[in-house]
């Protein structure tokens, strides 16, 4: 896709989009570009329509609830609905700046971990009455990290949040009370990349180096799965695909993905061996090791998405991967964030920090950058969406 | 303690009626005097009964600035100024003020003649009221009169707009009207300079929103206008005739050329002529782009958008029509609307908000069947009992209908812009929907580039009072700092201030604080000096000197801070009082005290004669 360079002085569209139109290919089916003020490494869903950002930049960081435009829920009535931008319906302020933040289900409380502060902190975003979201208290750490520690909201009635930055570190505390439910009993001092429950008692500690472990909170052992074939200098991601909430692990898949684009699929029942491995095509670059996403699209049968190496989100459909074949193609990918016209006047390229998948909307993603740009997005399957 | 007060009339929690009140140091400004364009009633007009009861404004307000010439910020000028009755000066600048009156005779036109409304303003109460507005230029200060100055400063938004700075002395407020700071096609971003106002009013229609890229919205716009004319369908955008009007057809004249296209554009006439000739007036008001090229080529000139013909609604094949009034409620629009409506190819874009009761309206609330007063007469009856009346016919809406909003406004990201620019010491937020912007005062509040500001958000009709430290600035003369001076003591800082005495000279303009007796000598008066005696009798068994010695030890212990001698020649001395005892020789025991001081110790003095009267402890 040669992508034509006149330059206009007064060009009302921006060159990849006006190459689309001229190979009369219909890429997106929509997309909107925002601007934030400050831009977030999170986006945290908290409804149907709503999603939190958070700063990482400023030493006082915002949090922001947003409400997703209307127009994309406008159904039949798309034409008749003229409301296309985010509503800021809640904001506060946090003294450090935000590395992660959950939102814990069937509550108006979310949990977030800085890189400045010993605790995590606990918000009510607020209801209707107020639109300011207040901290409500904290979980003490037993130290500051800088990548912030890793949290995972829990899965059962009583919220909770699991948390750890390395693995001997890890454990599940009640919020309202700050009891300690569980701790992991493995002496390692490996930075924890990630961790998620499975269902209510199974969890998924991804290590930096790519090991997983697997903990059921009934049972104070836990298993651990190191990599086969594992290379130092290496950081690892993970993503957990799972029917529901409540699933068994003979329902999941767990993809792991490596600064350098190597990508591992194992199945919750035997994660020593991985189904499928593949290289994808992809930059390898040290520094940015931060931002690396993998995710699984909730709607979209074994489709997951993979960001952080550069400025473009990639969709995949694992459905024809296999061990032995070539490095997979993308079945699309958004370059939004590398051609927007900030991009091309900063010095650096911006790099997407984190990606979202619409709960329910089959090929709907939220994508954001380090230059603060917020793109929604709905993209054409070439080959299926004729 | 000085103060600033603000009361919005309109606007205030809301979006429409845009007219706030202002007194700051003893004027009284009315900024903007919108129309609400929701309401038929009463309603749509501010209430100036805030102002005065009965009667004229003309007494009351110092002045009216008008930002400039959407109707819901110059709508009720005319109704304002010649019925309710205003003489004083309207201040507002060149192209709102070329602009503003034929946009107030379109809307007149259409809410007397086509709506039969009787309560409101006439042609000539139009042009009466235009009599009194004097226009001013960019960044000009225009003496209102001895003390009241106003600036205007650039807003973008539409073609003429401004936002005004208003000085009284040190106090300022700076209104902003409507503004953006992205530039657009043909309009710059607002700017002013770090001028520090007390309050800086600003609106907030965007403030609690994140918006969509321009490029999207119009990515979008051009989108759909494209499919329509592929498919040989026909697009009617409703528009007013000034204001974003003129961005959507450089958009498209811009894209016709770009992918050269052939379909034919058209804008209405009447309206359109003046507008575009306006445009080419005021060219130092658009932005520096359209000034650049304007050398070879003037943006307004279009190649590919020609004027429209009445006839040409029937031509086959695609075409785009801009035609006014923007709601549909009358007019070309309305007619086009009616001829292209039945067929599905075609679309009707929708570029703004409309008003209840208009076929825009109801159009965006989804309605498919509209029902239309005909201008057939139709006969019915028999061939002896004709009855000719007008035919009122269900109209099918089929085509497509797009609402796409174009308005510029500055979103939080904006307002925070402005914010660092001017560095208010408190904002006032008016002219937004939130009712809850608890987040975004914080956020002002916390602003760590100005210093400390509040932020408010008053209702119709509620005042918010802003106290101001104003700075008055005084020169002391040199004599009267070296007396500070010799009196010793820690030097004064701003937390721990020292009162000082001195004469206020107010002359010329200047204040100086000067000794009361360089003031005497200034003003050649001489001094005099107040002394006051008293003579208070008391019973004392004992010799003068005694009973002096005895009044000096009852005031040493009484008086326990103040100076008090005991001095030889036979007096004692408080201070600047002087006691003297003395007695008749015939009555040895009844002392006559002598008490004498001066109008300084007047207090003192009293007090101590009191204090004797009661009598001397044994």
């Amino acid at each position: 896709e040669a992508i034509p360079q006149t330059r206009r002085a007064d060009g009302p569209i921006t060159h990849w989009q006006c190459s689309q139109r001229r190979n009369r290919q219909i890429r997106y089916k929509d997309l909107h570009v925002f601007q934030l003020e400050h831009p977030t490494k999170v986006i945290e869903w908290t409804g149907d329509k709503n999603i939190c950002v958070a700063g990482y930049t400023g030493s006082r960081s915002e949090i922001l609830e947003l409400l997703l435009p209307l127009k994309l829920y406008a159904g039949e009535n798309q034409g008749l609905c003229a409301e296309r931008d985010f509503k800021v319906q809640h904001g506060g302020f946090s003294e450090e700046p935000i590395e992660s933040l959950i939102h814990i289900s069937g509550t108006r409380c979310v949990v977030t971990s800085g890189s400045s502060s010993s605790t995590l902190q606990i918000w009510d975003i607020g209801g209707d009455d107020s639109d300011v979201i207040k901290r409500t208290g904290v979980i003490n750490l037993k130290s500051t990290s800088v990548k912030g520690c890793k949290i995972a909201p829990g899965l059962t009635d009583e919220p909770a949040v699991l948390h750890g930055s390395c693995i001997s570190e890890v454990q599940l505390t009640e919020i309202a009370t700050g009891r300690v439910l569980y701790t992991v009993a493995k002496e390692s001092s490996d930075s924890v990349s990630g961790l998620q429950f499975v269902n209510a008692c199974v969890f998924l500690i991804c290590a930096s180096d790519g090991t997983l472990f697997m903990g059921d909170t009934r049972d104070p052992s836990t298993c651990h799965y190191p990599l086969e074939d594992s290379k130092s200098g290496l950081h690892w991601a993970f993503g957990l695909r799972s029917d529901s909430s409540q699933s068994e692990p003979s329902g999941c898949t767990v993809a792991r993905l490596s600064s350098s684009g190597h990508m591992l699929l194992s199945d919750l029942r035997n994660l020593q061996s991985p189904f499928c491995q593949t290289q994808l095509n992809v930059q390898h670059d040290a520094s940015k090791n931060d931002f690396l996403n993998v995710s699984w699209a909730p709607v979209l049968d074994r489709c997951l998405s993979v960001s952080g190496f550069d400025g473009t989100v990639h969709i995949y459909n694992t459905i024809n991967w296999s061990t032995e074949g070539q490095s997979p193609q993308p079945v699309f990918s958004h370059r939004g964030h590398e051609m927007s016209d900030e991009a091309k006047y900063s010095g650096s390229p911006p790099v997407v920090t984190t990606h979202s998948w619409h709960q329910s909307r089959p090929k709907t993603i939220l994508s954001v950058a380090t230059d603060g740009s917020l793109h929604v997005w709905d993209w054409v399957d070439k080959i299926t969406d004729r | 303690m000085p103060d600033i007060k603000v009361t919005p009339l309109g606007a205030g929690q809301d979006v429409g009626r845009s007219c706030i009140l202002v007194s700051i140091g003893g004027k009284n400004i009315m900024l903007d005097c919108g129309m609400h364009m929701g309401y038929n009633d009463d309603r749509r007009f501010p209430d100036f009964s805030y102002v005065t009861q009965n009667g004229r404004l003309t007494e009351f307000l110092d002045c009216v600035i008008i930002s400039h010439f959407h109707l819901d910020h110059c709508g009720a000028l005319p109704y304002m100024s010649e019925m309710v009755g205003y003489d004083g000066p309207i201040y507002m600048t060149h192209p709102t003020k070329a602009i503003c009156p034929i946009l107030l005779e379109d809307f007149r036109k259409i809410t007397v003649d086509k709506k039969g409304e009787t309560n409101f303003f006439t042609s000539q109460m139009i042009k009466d009221c235009m009599k009194k507005v004097v226009p001013l230029n960019l960044h000009q200060t225009v003496q209102v009169d001895e003390e009241l100055e106003i600036k205007a400063y650039y807003a973008g938004h539409v073609l003429g707009a401004a936002m005004f700075q208003i000085k009284v002395g040190s106090e300022s407020v700076v209104y902003t009207g409507d503004y953006n700071m992205t530039p657009d096609r043909h309009l710059g971003a607002a700017w002013i300079d770090k001028c520090r106002p007390d309050i800086l009013i600003s609106e907030s229609t965007y403030a609690t929103t994140i918006r969509d890229s321009k490029r999207c919205r119009e990515r979008d716009f051009l989108k759909k206008v494209h499919e329509t004319v592929e498919r040989g369908g026909k697009v009617l955008i409703p528009v007013f005739a000034l204001g974003r009007a003129q961005e959507l057809c450089i958009l498209l004249e811009t894209f016709w050329e770009r992918m050269n296209l052939k379909a034919p554009i058209y804008f209405s006439t009447g309206l359109t002529e003046k507008a575009n000739h306006y445009y080419k007036l005021f060219i130092t008001w658009t932005n520096q782009k359209i000034r650049k090229t304007f050398v070879q080529r003037n943006m307004f000139e279009f190649k590919h958008i020609k004027a429209f013909d009445r006839s040409y609604a029937d031509n086959p094949g695609p075409m785009v029509v801009f035609a006014t009034p923007g709601m549909l409620h009358a007019g070309q629009s309305l007619q086009i609307f009616k001829k292209w409506a039945g067929n599905e190819k075609n679309m009707l874009i929708m570029p703004g908000y409309c008003v209840q009761g208009t076929v825009g309206h109801k159009i965006l609330n989804g309605q498919k069947k509209l029902e239309m007063e005909g201008r057939a007469t139709v006969i019915t009856g028999t061939a002896n009992n004709v009855i000719p009346h007008l035919a009122s016919t269900l109209l099918d809406v089929k085509l497509q209908v797009e609402y796409m909003s174009f308005s510029a406004h500055a979103d939080a990201k904006g307002i925070m812009q402005l914010i660092r620019m001017a560095e208010p010491r408190n904002m006032l937020l008016v002219h937004g929907e939130a009712k809850k912007m608890e987040f975004l005062k914080d956020k002002i509040e916390q602003e760590v580039f100005v210093r400390c500001i509040s932020c408010y958000m008053p209702a119709n009709g509620e005042t918010t009072t802003v106290v101001t430290n104003p700075s008055v600035p005084v020169d002391i003369s040199l004599n009267l700092l070296k007396r500070e001076m010799a009196l010793g003591g820690p030097l004064p800082d701003a937390k721990r201030p020292r009162t000082m005495h001195g004469t206020l000279i107010m002359k010329d303009n200047s204040l100086r604080l000067v000794s009361p007796e360089q003031a005497l000598k200034e003003l050649g008066l001489s001094e005099h000096q107040l002394r006051f005696t008293c003579r208070v009798q008391l019973h004392d068994p004992h010799s003068d000197t005694d009973t002096l010695g005895r009044i000096y030890t009852h005031l040493k212990s009484v008086l326990k801070s103040y100076s008090i001698q005991h001095v030889p020649d036979g007096t004692v001395i408080v201070e600047s009082i002087v006691i003297k005892v003395t007695s008749s020789a015939e009555e040895p025991n009844l002392k006559v005290i002598l008490l004498s001081w001066s109008y300084q110790d007047e207090e003192l003095g009293s007090f101590l004669s009191t204090l004797l009267k009661k009598g001397l402890p044994s």
